[in-house]
């Protein structure tokens, strides 16, 4: 089965998203065969203007319209990645975004074999890696992806207050759902000390990646990974990448 | 004069009638969505509320899609006799679906009953 690995965090803006592309684009440059899904279909991930366009959605995975291969583009060639590099993006039309919100539990339900049934077959397409970004909080569109992955990683800026709201969701998600959690403390300051480390529940921090303010105005318009892997956002990556592939392997 | 204030009296209860029955309506309509068995709906949030060993079974049966009580018992490394238990448990409550295919006997997450 191909890893699958859920980016979540409980509050909305802590850096999933450029997480979630730059960890892609590293195992594909080392030559990993990747997909990343941009699951967040009520607030849809910026990806869909940093990547080459697909034809169609994740959306349509959701509704059965099409299989997860039909979906998702590889973008190796136009990336410049050693491996496969398969995206699949959540449909950012107002209508579609908006229709999300009226879905009933019938239909999440359904949603969530449907994801179950993508896993498998990008698993049986040879992907290795498939990087599921998710919506801050809990709802249905974070938490049926966090079932069906089998690590999250939670990213979360740094702060006591967090680390709390963070223990609700460790012990009635992730928990209760059986899942290999991490923490990657995003957006730290020097001044404020790692406290995202959930005594209660004792969740390994993969990594803290510091606060920088050219990641802030370049992630939006480039994967800094693949064009400056020597940038200290990168070099968190790479060995964030590295630090997965000893837990996993 | 008194004309007039017998016909905003009128329309005053006219409107308070017609509230209410807005009010019963709405209710009624939640009521029937329980009665349509929409409840047994097993969607993810009903799932975190499920006991833990329940909960594992239906977990599994996701993943699988559909599976017979070995195959599931294979998965969560239980007896067969066990695991057999939780999926009738799982279908009494509505949220397993049990088809016989031959002579094996299926499992699968259900599509809720009613609608
Ligand atoms: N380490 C960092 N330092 C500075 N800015 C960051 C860092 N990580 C992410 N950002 C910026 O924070 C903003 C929100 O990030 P995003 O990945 O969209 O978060 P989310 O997906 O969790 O909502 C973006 O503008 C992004 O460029
Ligand atoms: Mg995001």
């Amino acid at each position: 089965m191909a890893l699958t690995i859920a980016i979540h965090s409980y509050k909305g803006g802590s850096g999933k998203t450029s997480f979630a592309i730059n960890l892609a684009s590293a195992y594909a440059s080392v030559g990993k065969s990747v997909c990343l899904l941009d699951v967040d279909l009520k607030a849809p991930s910026s990806f869909n203007y940093l990547l080459p366009e697909a034809k169609h959605w994740v959306n349509d995975i959701f509704e059965g319209r099409y299989g997860v291969m039909d979906v998702v583009k590889d973008v190796s060639k136009e990336m410049g990645t050693k491996g496969a590099f398969y995206v699949g993006y959540s449909n950012p039309d107002i209508v579609a975004v908006r229709g999300i919100s009226s879905k009933d539990r019938k239909w999440q339900s359904k949603a969530l074999k449907l994801l179950m049934t993508a896993k498998r077959d990008l698993s049986n397409a040879g992907i290795d890696i498939v990087i599921l970004d998710t919506g801050a909080g809990v709802d249905f569109t974070s938490v049926n992806a966090i079932a069906v992955a089998d690590y999250v990683i939670s990213v979360g800026r740094p702060g006591a207050s967090r680390q709390r709201l963070m223990e609700q969701v460790i012990g009635g998600v992730y928990m209760p759902l059986d899942k290999d959690c991490y923490i990657i403390e995003n957006m730290c300051h020097n001044d404020n000390p790692t406290d995202l480390s959930g005594k209660k529940f004792d969740l390994p921090v993969l990594a803290s990646i510091p606060c920088m303010c050219d990641v802030a105005v370049r992630c939006d318009n480039e994967v800094l990974v693949l064009t400056e892997p020597d940038h200290a956002f990168s070099k968190k990556i790479y060995d964030i990448m590295e630090s997965l592939d000893k837990i996993t392997s | 004069m008194t004309d007039n204030s017998s016909t905003e009296e009128m329309i005053r209860l006219l409107r308070e009638i017609s509230g209410k029955l807005d009010r019963i309506l709405i209710q009624g309509s939640a009521d029937n969505e329980s009665d349509d068995g929409i409840l047994d709906v097993l969607d993810v949030m009903t799932l975190l509320t499920l006991p833990d060993h329940l909960r594992t079974t239906a977990t599994a049966l996701f993943e699988l899609g559909s599976a017979t009580a070995d195959e599931l018992a294979e998965r969560t490394n239980k007896e067969r006799a066990v695991e057999s238990n939780y999926l009738n448990q799982l279908v009494r409550m509505g949220h397993v679906a049990k088809n016989r295919k031959g002579r094996k006997v299926y499992f699968s997450i259900g599509e809720g009953l009613g609608k």
